[in-house]
């Protein structure tokens, strides 16, 4: 009777802890349906829309988000450089190629809770369009790290794992017709300074 | 040993059906969603600043820090809402959420004739009544139909440096959320 009522116990035990962790994870992972990839950066084009799937309406309502509508933008993130390793704020990166049409764009750093680095010095944490050198074919190159670099630098500090948000302002990528085929710029990690 | 295996199986099984719930329970039982948040923060028809220049933590996640925005909470059976403004700023867009924090509309500046945020949220009943006598105040609105009835509405703007930062908040600070 006793063996009984534990493996039923067990059985309760992993179905909703088994249930309950899983739907966790899938959430806190940037990975998911509906994830459209583009080399390293990751967007969600259907998040916070009535087409979205049951995995993104959860995560909309459980963080809180209010999400950029197709008239608005579309956000990237990364949290891998193209090589495939996590992103780190004490190491140096290189963002370098094009990038799709747009009005204008923002980059910017947050940590792993979304939350925007600090960039420690009174300067911007953040890049825009409007303010970066380009390139003579228009691409661009920009520095990410915490020490001054000539040229386009995004100033972050803090130390573990970031991500980096790219976002399209007033871009026809936003519709979902506009995103196959486009280019997205590489991440490549210069050094590490841990 | 046999009995071990089985109540795993069960267990696992159970785990898929939980998963599947507890996924699908999420939006109707968050109380951590943007609208939530936001009850909690000011009432109806009153305009929030959703970044933190005006301190504190952030009453809405996963915000660009280039932009500046304000939201405010609507329902329109009490009337039709218009949110204006007089200002200029480099770049403004709208989007209307419904309850549950999903974008019903959205739409930027160069949607406007000339530029300025002037707008009205209300319900296809409401379109239908107002089309047969047009208020001359609404001659330059632009009409956004949306089938609910409580909703939130976020302007968003572009913050390039520094010196824009006056500006920006004097834009957002003007805004009407008000029922007509």
């Amino acid at each position: 009777m006793l063996k009984q009522s534990i493996l039923i116990a067990l059985a309760i035990a992993i179905a909703v802890g088994g249930g309950a962790a899983s739907v966790g994870m899938v959430l806190n992972s940037q990975e998911g349906i509906g994830a459209v990839s583009v080399g390293p950066w990751t967007a969600f084009p259907d998040i916070g829309t009535p087409e979205a799937d049951p995995y993104s309406k959860a995560r909309v309502a459980r963080d809180g988000v209010l999400a950029l509508g197709r008239a608005e933008g579309l956000s990237f993130v990364a949290d891998r450089d193209s090589a495939g390793v996590t992103l780190k704020s004490e190491c140096n990166y290189r963002i370098e190629g094009s990038l799709p049409v747009a009005r204008f764009w923002t980059l910017y750093a947050t940590d792993r809770a979304h939350i925007p680095l600090k960039s420690g010095i009174r300067r911007d944490a953040t890049l825009h369009s409007l303010e970066v050198l380009r390139q003579p074919d228009n691409s661009i190159s920009v520095a990410v790290g915490t020490r001054p670099e000539p040229g386009n630098w995004l100033s972050v500090t803090g130390v573990g794992a970031m991500n980096l948000v790219l976002t399209f302002y007033d871009t026809p990528i936003a519709s979902s017709t506009g995103l196959s085929g486009i280019e997205m710029p590489r991440i490549v990690r210069v050094q590490c300074n841990a | 040993m046999r009995r071990l295996l089985h109540a795993l199986a069960i267990g696992l099984i159970g785990a898929g059906i939980a998963h599947i719930v507890i996924l699908l329970l999420v939006p109707s039982f968050s109380e951590r969603d943007a609208w939530s948040r936001l009850a909690m923060v000011a009432g109806p028809n009153k305009v929030v600043r959703l970044d933190q220049e005006i301190g504190g933590t952030p009453v809405v996640k996963a915000l660009d820090p280039s932009f500046f925005e304000a939201a405010c909470r609507f329902d329109l059976d009490e009337g039709v809402v218009r949110i204006d403004n007089a200002g200029k700023v480099p770049y403004w867009s709208v989007s209307v959420y419904d309850r549950s924090g999903q974008n019903i509309y959205s739409f930027n500046d160069r949607t406007a004739t000339d530029g300025t945020l002037d707008f009205v949220v209300l319900t296809p009943a409401q379109m239908i009544d107002l089309r047969k006598e047009l208020p001359t105040e609404f001659e330059r609105s632009i009409f956004v139909e949306t089938p609910i009835d409580e909703g939130i509405v976020v302007v968003r703007v572009f913050v390039p440096d520094d010196s824009w930062k006056p500006t920006v908040s004097r834009f957002l600070d003007g805004i009407n959320c008000d029922i007509q």
